[in-house]
């Protein structure tokens, strides 16, 4: 069994497969966690699997003045996350055929486009929270591209390509990679970017329902039924996409798949999700360290993401690593 | 000859010690021999054609150094005197700490401001400036005032903060050395020259332009002068004369340290580029901000700042003639500036007030000290047979001589606008009739007599300058390079 | 350059990541609003800086070097902050420092100053044998970053805090180009360091004496 090769386009669904299928679990297992570490019982790891199955069941209301769109939005933002995966390195150390359709770039383009989708939807419902969280959410989403321009400038200068796969290559090509000062302060611009893309601590809580401090959660108020169980799990699968680039393009990307045996294959499911779990112990941890910031001043933390980026671009102007 | 380098250094350094303790008439007496025993070092100084050292090398002293060394000491000398006047006897416990506090001060003051010029090498110069803006910093807030604690707060940091580049300056300087010269020697003046003609040029000229703008700041130089107008007005008028007239000279002499290395490095192209453009915006900014002063001592320090871009300008024009006429302003201004401010602080302590549209009528209320001000601000203004008039001239003609006309004449039109500005003010506060509250008399003999030293030194610096300075003031232009 | 263990490129790259802490900690003084946290902050930087001159001496086996460090890390992290949270301690009234401008605006000004001073002195034909010339880059970004924090804050524990830093950034930087200059020198700039320290604490009491406050609001009398 370990000797059988896939052909390259099994393990490209396969890497579909695996974030679609992970996703709602990796969910689960955070939020599971954050009430553990606040001494509750908290919900069952697989409970966001039962919300799904539950959702679909439920009927769907559409708001009178709502068009196509408002339906259309989840769909789209689904099938964009859907796309991502095969750009970027979920099981495979090596490019799979489909991995040349977009770079980083083009990887954020499209998930810039699902949240788009997202938002033009919850604008569409005309009521007052998803509106705000819309705008809010587009606001945020633009302060954040200059990092993630800086950021990709970084794979690039090191690189020479913007693809997600030589990065990866490179982090592993020696032990004492890790504590690059490039490579460091790229890490932890990306990470603060992923901690404002995914709506945790500090920039929004998961906690509450508290409207005037939503983003993100406010824009799927008005959804209900399967394109509600839609936008959920799409949402889990962009924390899971986030995931992936964070580690296995920057922090570790050790255990990924160098050949196409079936064998090594498999065996990169399990490594990738245990890492993901562990950064996603990493968020709980702090979402029950920190404080939610106020609104206006999530520009200073986009600032500081920012001003990370920015000096991993000198360091390596410099001719540093 | 060395021996004179070390009693220079001792001399100031031990009567401000005692100051410390002794009571005001010894404190008084002290200073002043002090003041004039130093003052008699320096000029002993001048006849020597060679470089004095002292002290194993850590004392140098060439044609440069004695230049500005006699002007700072002939601003003490001066200053102790205008100051025995000056300072309150009074006989409650308050003014005999002000005192004390203010004597001791005064000496250490004038002891760093005179290590400056005697110390070898541009690590120790740094600290020479460095110990003159803690000192001066703490006798600007002497004062108890609002006013006071204001200025010297502003003073001490952004002076502070431009040493810290002038540090920077140093450092860089120090590795364009090393790169000749390996990785630890001394930054005398004679390693610096000696290997000056090896340095990496981009690094020297980084050294420069940090070298200008850390020590323009205490110079005074725009846009890093907005301490100075504060810190003169708010100090006590004779540590007001000894900061216009000597602490923005001995700035001036640490640029013109660098100015000597980086000329002997890269030639004087950029660097004279460099001078001119701070000069002629202090020059300017200064020349438009005096008509509009209503406080006497604030427009006495933008006249400094003026004739502070008048000497950077003139460091800019490319003949020798020029570079001539700025050391001898140096020294001119030195005599007129402190003169001015203590004729300045007579007129403030006779009608108790700084504000000029107050004050009426100089000449009848002070009958010596009012018109030796007339002459002293018209001295400031280039007129003859004021020594500042020599000077101006022979920088102006060095300009002209050089190929462009122009900086020269905008350098006559602002000076022109300077001397309107001072000149309204002459008329205004002194030239009135006096009012006739107002008690006429001199308050005692000390401040007249200072003022009137300070004037003989002009009319001689104007006249007729002795040959043996006129020949120090030559040797020293070729030191700076004059004869490229 | 030899070194103990590792491998020296790997000690480089700790190097680059200490002097990184150097500049990252001039930004945090640039965003902390209480004084305490500033002044801590400052102990933080001339740690690093100490770090870093210890990394210097070790590796080009410069004595006195040690020596410097050692007297630099008492005055600098331990005497100076004292001094200054003391004089926080006396004045109970301000402890919270005010700035002029929104947080993010001077964060993105400090970092145009930054990249200005990193692309300076980058450009140089500098080759130092102590530290990566990254180092000085980052001490110059790190001077421009504290004449930023002087100009805009309003009161006087920053301007004094922001000063000190500045002095930091040209001890980094001295660090870079000047490993060899001779102990006596350097021991008369810490001596003056200390002396300019004495002179900020009085200055600072004098202020807070007359003005019933640390901000430096209303030193605007004196204009023209």
């Amino acid at each position: 069994m370990a000797g059988t090769e896939l052909a390259p386009a099994e393990i490209q669904v396969l890497q579909d497969l695996t974030i679609l299928v992970f996703a709602p679990f990796v969910s689960g297992a955070i939020a599971h966690l954050e009430a553990r570490l606040q001494g509750r019982r908290g919900p069952r790891i697989l409970q966001p699997y039962y919300d799904l199955a539950k959702l679909f069941r439920k009927e769907t209301l559409v708001p009178e003045d709502a068009s196509w769109v408002f339906l259309a939005g989840p769909v789209v933002a689904f099938a964009c996350y859907l796309t991502v995966p095969l750009l970027i390195p979920v099981l495979t150390a090596y490019p799979l055929p489909l991995g040349y359709i977009g770079d980083i770039l083009g990887g954020a383009f499209i998930l810039a486009l699902a949240g788009f989708a997202v938002a033009l939807a919850a604008v569409e419902t005309g009521g007052p929270y998803a509106q705000l969280g819309s705008s809010r959410a587009m606001t945020f989403a633009a302060l954040v591209e200059p990092s993630i321009l800086f950021i990709t400038f970084t794979v690039a200068l090191v690189t020479t390509t913007d693809l997600p796969y030589f990065e990866a290559a490179q982090v592993r090509s020696s032990f004492g990679q890790a504590i690059y000062p490039a490579h460091l302060l790229a890490t932890v611009a990306f990470f603060l970017v992923v901690l404002s893309d995914t709506g945790r601590i500090p920039v929004e809580t998961h906690a509450s329902t508290l409207e005037f401090g939503m983003i993100d959660e406010a824009r799927t108020l008005e959804h209900s039924g399967p394109p509600f169980a839609l936008l959920k799990w799409g949402s889990a699968m962009k924390q899971l996409i986030l995931y992936v680039i964070l580690i296995n393009v920057f922090a570790a990307p050790w255990g990924l798949a160098g050949s196409r045996q079936l064998g090594p294959v498999l065996l990169a499911i399990p490594i990738f999700i245990g890492k993901a779990l562990c950064v996603g112990a990493i968020f709980a941890v702090i979402d029950n360290s920190f404080s939610k910031l106020r609104l206006f001043k999530i520009t200073e933390f986009m600032a500081a993401a920012f001003l990370l980026a920015v000096l991993a671009v000198l360091v390596l102007y410099l001719g540093g690593r | 000859m060395g021996a004179l380098l070390v009693a220079i250094l001792v001399v100031p350094l031990a009567t401000s010690l005692a100051c410390l303790k002794a009571s005001a008439r010894l404190a008084r007496a002290l200073s002043l021999t002090s003041g004039a025993a130093t003052f008699g070092l320096a000029v002993a100084l001048i006849p020597s054609h060679q470089i004095t050292t002292a002290l194993g090398g850590w004392l140098r002293v060439d044609a440069l150094s004695v230049v500005f060394l006699v002007a700072v000491t002939f601003l003490y000398a001066t200053t102790t005197i205008f100051a025995i006047g000056y300072v309150r006897t009074g006989s409650g416990p308050v003014e005999a700490r002000y005192s004390r506090r203010f004597f001791a001060g005064l000496n250490l003051f004038a002891w760093a401001m005179a290590m400056a010029p005697v110390v070898n090498g541009l690590a120790l110069l740094w600290v020479a400036v460095e110990v003159t803006t803690v000192v001066s910093a703490l006798l600007v807030a002497i004062d108890d005032t609002d006013g006071a604690a204001e200025a010297a707060w502003k003073y001490v940091l952004i002076a502070s903060m431009g040493l810290g580049i002038a540090l920077l300056a140093t450092v860089v300087m120090y590795y364009a050395g090393s790169t000749v010269l390996g990785g630890s020697y001394e930054l005398s003046y004679a390693n610096l020259l000696g290997a000056a003609t090896r340095f990496p040029p981009e690094i020297v000229r980084l050294s420069f332009g940090l070298a200008v703008l850390g020590f323009g700041s205490k110079m005074g130089l725009v846009p890093v002068h907005t301490w100075l107008p504060d810190a003169h007005s708010e100090a006590p008028t004779p540590i007001s004369a000894m900061l216009s007239g000597s602490l923005l000279t001995v700035s001036f002499y640490a640029i013109l340290r660098f100015y000597q290395v980086t000329v002997r490095a890269i030639g004087p192209d950029f660097p004279r580029a460099v001078l001119l453009v701070f000069g002629l915006a202090s020059l300017v900014l200064a020349a438009l901000y005096l008509a509009r002063q209503h406080d006497l001592k604030r427009l006495l320090a933008y006249s400094s700042v003026e004739h502070m871009g008048i000497l950077a300008v003139g460091m800019s024009f490319s003949a020798p003639i020029a570079i001539v006429g700025v050391l001898l302003h140096v020294l001119a201004h030195a005599a007129a500036k402190s003169t001015a401010f203590f004729g300045a602080g007579s007129v403030i302590r006779k009608f108790g007030t700084k504000e000029m549209s107050r004050i009426q009528g100089g000449i009848g209320a002070l009958p010596w000290s009012g018109p030796m001000l007339v002459l002293a601000v018209l001295a400031l203004s280039a007129m003859p047979p004021f020594g500042i008039f020599r000077s101006e001239f022979l920088i102006v003609e060095g300009g002209l001589a050089g190929s462009s006309t122009a900086v020269p004449a905008v350098l006559v039109v602002f000076v022109t606008l300077a001397f309107l500005g001072l000149s309204w003010f002459a008329t205004q506060t002194m030239l009135t009739p006096t009012p006739d509250g107002v008690v006429r008399g001199e308050e005692n003999a000390w401040m007249p007599v200072s003022m009137v030293m300070g004037l003989a030194v002009l009319v001689l610096l104007g006249v007729h300058p002795p040959p043996q300075l006129s020949s120090l003031l030559e040797r020293a232009a070729a030191e700076l390079g004059a004869h490229r | 350059m030899a070194a103990v263990g590792a491998s020296p490129s790997t000690l480089t790259d700790a190097a680059e990541v200490v002097a990184l802490l150097v500049l990252l900690s001039e930004f945090a003084m640039l965003r902390s609003s209480l004084s305490r946290s500033q002044v801590r902050l400052y102990a933080f930087q001339s740690l690093c800086v100490s770090v870093l001159a210890a990394f210097v001496a070790a590796t080009r086996h410069i004595g006195a070097l040690y020596v410097l460090m050692s007297l630099s890390f008492v005055l600098k992290v331990i005497v100076v902050p004292t001094i200054i949270l003391r004089l926080v301690r006396e004045v109970r009234v301000d402890v919270t420092a005010s700035h002029r401008l929104g947080v993010a605006s001077m964060v993105l000004l400090a970092i145009v100053l930054s990249v200005f001073g990193v692309f300076v002195f980058g450009r140089l034909p500098i080759h130092s044998r102590s530290l990566p010339i990254l180092a000085l880059a980052l001490a110059a970004a790190v001077i421009l970053v504290a004449f930023l924090l002087v100009i805009v804050r309003n009161d006087v524990v920053s301007q004094a805090v922001g000063f000190f830093s500045l002095e930091n950034g040209v001890s980094l930087a001295s660090l870079v180009l000047a490993a060899g200059l001779p102990l006596i020198v350097e021991v008369a700039f810490l001596f003056d360091l200390l002396v300019a320290v004495v002179v900020f604490g009085v200055l600072m009491r004098v202020h807070h004496g007359r003005a019933r406050t640390l901000s430096t609001r209303a030193l605007d009398r004196l204009q023209g």
